[in-house]
């Protein structure tokens, strides 16, 4: 079909120069590509038309078309009188060497892709496979070509001029043969083009480049072999970077790039399929050979271009590279350049310019040199880009995101743990707040204010770190931190309520004995304030607060029971840590007994080397003046704080010992020893007094829930080391020491009325009961703290009670006479008093009365 | 963190601040952050005489480190649990900067 | 490298532990400004920012009076618990009063 007067059948032809103006108007480099590679299958798409042409065509009005021509050129007039203005008007060179790099990429990738998309096109090849070599069976492509190699000779010589008219010499004769078969086409043109190119430099002799190229290429000529082995040499070092590729496919590849003229060569080749006759042996091959050397000349100068086309898209070429079939059986002239190209692979890459003499002789001394390092800079170069790109296009685009997608959430997941698997950091890092919260449960005043701090932090430490994403995670978190400020609030109220829920209650034959009552916290409170008024007397405070240091301890000696203290508490801390991640119950005893062997054993450890930081079993030195560093540990305030959070995490056998080890040294405790009146009579200092108030606080309430369990024999045991070692009347002034001695003494008479204890056992304690009556009877007098008027005495009423209980009548009669004078100055003091408060007084003194069967009220 | 996880416990408390010139504002602590800036609603300066431009301010910002005390009231601090507070702290502290 | 750290790591921890080791002790705090406080340490952080129970301040004032001779006249001031935001003007805590 033919519109204006075009012949479909070559389009190159009038395509080329057609396009041309393109470059050099829209430096578009690929808008050329597709129609230089096309060129052949646009020829077979023709034919394609052709077979599905409708017909519509037809139906064109073409009254007018006449003058076409005239306008257009006909087809004769097109090629020639087309090529012939066009290569003097467009510098086609200088344009397109700029893009050469990209057309040629673009060329190659269009060849492999439709090498796999147009099977049936390659099936009108007389070769089985598409080798991208397709085009130059179309002899119209050559002019094309030496338009090209024109523009190679036009880089050097900066003679356009000259090469544009050889080209278009050229190009007028093929037009010529196109009309011929392929064959003799071939042979014309072969002849023509040769023919041609002698005669140019005729025409030109002018211009020595092309001269001196023309010269060297007949120079080649006879060198046919050392041609040959360079041809395969040249594509490595150009395209170096598919080195595992079959070098035919590089040669294809390469020529293709070059448009080098091997069509007579292919055709020839297509010709005589079953040819095996080494090319450098058919003497018939000269002009083949001729153009083979021309086309080396022409690589080795482009060679610079494919290789920045390889460096500035390796991956794309070898990725197409890669999965391209293997090629099939290739035509032996093709195959034997092959060989040589496996054995010349090896070889220095330098070699080329050596067997380049003449195209090395038009470059200096200095542009050899460079271009030598550049050959081996580069060869290098693309080696590692060959080397890293080998396994490019293994993977789609999909693959990649799926993978990265795997591994984001997979970083996620890990930063996300770290979160939650630590819910002890997040706790250690807000742990007053968290803990403090939750001790107050419902009762803040604002529970909006301290929840929405929570939501921040919490959304602080998790929800914008892991963002969209993470949420999964997130609601992970939130468990966590249910159950664990769950934890925290069992632990914590374990710890808190202990103490507090050992109610101080004796029920016996006296009726109900309140030691809570013995530590009521308003009379602290009121010590407190009205001493807080003796606080700028700092002076004697500090002497005081010395005392209560054991005057035995030194400096170093202090630091290292501070030191042991705070061992304590880390170990402390740990175990009640170790305490809320005992394993949930699990769904089956195997899981249960594993999970739980390693927690105790855990629990086991850390509860050990509590003890062994308390110190509790250094040995006992008599008459030491070292304190034992139990003794020492209990004589701080945070020593006593920490004793009912270890009493729960000891077992009994511990328990009984520490009790053992406070009784045993009772004397020298610093509740007993700094609260002794001095003898002039003055009253204990604050911090003493609170110090008993704390040892009352937290170390009692631990020791009494012992006692309160222990059998008689415990009890004869204990109150036997107090009568027998213990300085009573030390012991007997103090709040302390009587709570202790109440303490036992309730004990016993409680175990007498619920237990029946043996004849044997009561026998024992009845003998120690008056042994230790023995005792303080004479100190009876002494025991009551201050004056009536302190009201400070509950605790001595509480443990004369307790004495007259147990004692047998004579006794009781003894206590009556030591303690008559204060009953009565108590029960005519209290009548001063305000009601409540006497009545009080009156009960305080009534617990004893009643416990040797009297009454304040018979006392009138 | 320990202090400002304490400050957070005293929110809606009744305290004192007494900052680094000597004014001491007395307020309903509001909020705290982890620089331990505060804000106080109804507001009183102590010396009001002294400082009589205060006298119209209802609330404050105040910066963290202008503060030189913060007066608590003692029955709104849990001092055991503060001291342990205090030794997870430092042995975190002792642990982390490796 | 671990070890390194914990030979570069215990000195720094040291004086920190010292002060651990007053939690719950009557310290006395030496302030920038001729402050002294005087209280029990319940709370300190790595700042040395300090919570302080039962504090008595103390704070020395240096003035002239007619004859320009100086006196250093004492403030006391009592607080319950008392937050010290210290910045850089805690001088010194000590374990025990001076005498």
């Amino acid at each position: 079909m033919s519109f204006f007067g075009f012949d479909p059948a070559i389009p190159r032809g009038g395509g080329h120069p057609d396009k041309a103006p393109g470059f050099g108007a829209a430096p578009d480099p690929f808008a050329g590509i597709s129609q230089h590679q096309g060129t052949g299958y646009e020829d077979e798409d023709a034919i394609d038309f052709d077979d599905t042409y409708d017909g519509l065509g037809d139906q064109l009005d073409e009254t007018n078309d006449d003058l076409n021509d005239a306008t257009f050129g006909g087809i004769e007039a097109t090629t020639s009188t087309l090529s012939k203005p066009v290569g003097k008007d467009f510098d086609f060179h200088g344009q397109t060497a700029k893009v050469s790099n990209v057309i040629n990429e673009e060329q190659f990738r269009y060849n492999r892709q439709h090498v796999s998309r147009k099977p049936q096109n390659l099936m009108k090849q007389t070769r089985p496979f598409k080798t991208g070599y397709e085009a130059y069976e179309n002899p119209d492509y050559i002019p094309d070509l030496q338009v090209d190699v024109s523009s190679k000779g036009q880089t050097r010589t900066a003679s356009g001029n000259v090469q544009a008219s050889q080209s278009s010499s050229i190009l007028s004769a093929v037009p010529q043969a196109a009309p011929a078969a392929a064959p003799a086409r071939k042979m014309m043109s072969l002849e023509e083009v040769e023919t041609a190119m002698r005669a140019q430099p005729k025409k030109s002799a002018s211009v020595l480049t092309t001269q001196g190229r023309q010269q060297s290429q007949t120079m080649t000529y006879p060198n046919i072999p050392s041609a040959h082995a360079q041809h395969p040499l040249n594509v490595q070092s150009q395209s170096s970077a598919p080195v595992n590729l079959p070098p035919q496919q590089l040669s294809y590849q390469r020529a293709s790039q070059n448009r080098v003229p091997l069509i007579p060569q292919q055709v020839l080749q297509a010709e005589l399929p079953g040819q095996s006759v080494p090319n450098t042996a058919r003497p018939g091959d000269a002009p083949q050979a001729q153009q083979r050397s021309q086309m080396i000349q022409q690589s080795s100068s482009q060679e610079s271009a494919p290789h920045r086309q390889i460096l500035q898209n390796p991956k794309r070429q070898s990725a197409q590279l890669a999965p391209r079939p293997p090629e099939p059986p290739l035509p032996p002239p093709q195959q034997q350049p092959r060989v040589f190209t496996t054995g010349a692979m090896g070889a220095s890459q330098q070699l080329p310019i050596i067997t380049h003499p003449q195209q090395l002789m038009q470059l200096s001394e200095e542009d050899r040199n460079a271009f030598l390092l550049e050959d081996a800079k580069r060869a290098k170069r693309n080696h590692k880009i060959y080397m890293l790109s080998r396994n490019n296009g293994l993977m789609t685009p999909q693959d990649k995101n799926f993978i990265t997608r795997i591994q984001l959430q997979q970083l996620m997941t890990a930063t996300g743990n770290t979160v939650e698997q630590d819910p002890d950091a997040v706790l250690s890092e807000d742990f007053y707040y968290q803990v403090t919260s939750q001790i107050r449960g419902g009762a803040r005043q604002n529970p909006q204010q301290p929840l929405s701090n929570f939501a921040q932090t919490y959304l602080f430490q998790t929800g914008s770190r892991h963002g969209g994403p993470g949420r999964r995670q997130n609601r992970g978190g939130d468990n966590h931190m249910q159950r664990m400020e769950m934890q925290v609030q069992r632990a914590v109220e374990a710890a808190k309520a202990k103490p507090k829920n050992k109610q101080l209650v004796i029920e016996g034959s006296l009726g109900k004995i309140s030691f809570s009552n013995a530590k009521t916290p308003k009379p602290l409170l009121n010590i407190k304030r009205n001493d807080s008024h003796d606080r700028p007397q700092s002076a004697g405070r500090q002497a005081t607060s010395r005392k209560v240091l054991p005057a035995k301890l030194s400096i170093s000696g202090r630091k290292s029971i501070l030191r042991n203290i705070e061992a304590v508490y880390s170990t402390l801390m740990k175990m009640e840590d170790h305490e809320r991640r005992l394993p949930a119950a699990p769904a089956n005893e195997e899981q249960m007994s594993v999970a739980h062997h390693a927690w105790q054993e855990v629990m086991e450890s850390l509860g050990q080397k509590l003890w062994d930081d308390l110190k509790v079993m250094d040995p006992i030195v008599e008459e030491s003046s070292i304190l034992h560093p139990f003794i020492a540990f209990l004589s701080y305030p945070k020593g006593k704080k920490a004793i009912p959070r270890i009493f729960r995490l000891l077992d009994e056998e511990k328990r009984l010992t520490i009790l053992t080890m406070i009784v045993v040294h009772l004397n020298i405790l610093d509740v007993i020893q700094n609260v002794q009146p001095g003898a002039s009579g003055f009253r204990p200092s604050l911090v003493a007094r609170e110090e008993v108030e704390l040892f009352s606080q937290t170390v009692m309430p631990s020791l009494f829930a012992y006692v309160n369990e222990a059998p008689l024999q415990i009890v004869i045991g204990l109150l036997g080391l107090i009568v027998s070692r213990a300085d009573m009347q030390v012991v007997l002034r103090t709040k302390v020491g009587l709570n202790i001695l109440t303490m036992l003494l309730s004990r016993a008479e409680l175990v007498k009325q619920s237990q029946n204890p043996s004849d044997q056992e009561w026998n024992q304690w009845v003998n120690l009961y008056n042994r230790f009556f023995d005792v303080i009877e004479p100190m009876l007098g002494i025991i009551f703290p201050g004056s009536v008027h302190d009201g400070q005495e509950m605790y001595v009423w509480q443990f004369l009670a307790a004495t007259g209980i147990g004692a047998n009548p004579d006794q009781q009669q003894r206590l009556v006479v030591a303690v008559k004078d204060r009953v009565m100055e108590t029960v005519v003091q209290s009548k001063t008093l305000p009601p409540d408060m006497a009545s009080q007084r009156l009960a305080d003194v009534n617990l004893f009365m009643r416990a040797i069967g009297l009454d304040v009220d018979l006392l009138g | 963190m320990l202090f400002f996880s304490f400050f957070k416990t005293l929110v809606d408390q009744e305290v004192v601040v007494e900052l680094k010139n000597d004014i001491s504002i007395k307020g309903t602590l509001k909020s705290v952050d982890q620089y331990l800036n505060i804000k106080l609603d109804d507001i009183g300066v102590l010396e009001e005489v002294r400082y009589p431009h205060m006298s119209s301010v209802k609330n404050v910002f105040i910066r963290g480190s202008v503060v030189r005390y913060v007066h608590l009231p003692a029955a709104a601090v849990d001092t055991a649990l503060l001291e342990d507070a205090t030794r997870r702290e430092a042995e975190q502290q002792a642990t982390k900067p490796r | 490298m671990a070890d390194a750290g914990d030979g570069d790591a215990a000195p720094v921890s040291e004086p920190l532990e010292l002060v651990r080791l007053s939690l719950d002790e009557v310290v006395f705090v030496k302030l920038r400004g001729d402050r002294e406080l005087k209280g029990r340490l319940h709370a300190y952080d790595s700042h040395c920012n300090l919570v302080l129970g039962d504090v008595e301040e103390t704070i020395y004032v240096v003035e002239e009076d007619d004859e320009d001779d100086e006196a250093v006249k004492t403030i006391k001031k009592q607080s319950e618990m008392l937050f010290v935001r210290v910045g850089d003007s805690v001088v010194l805590i000590s374990p025990q009063a001076p005498g």
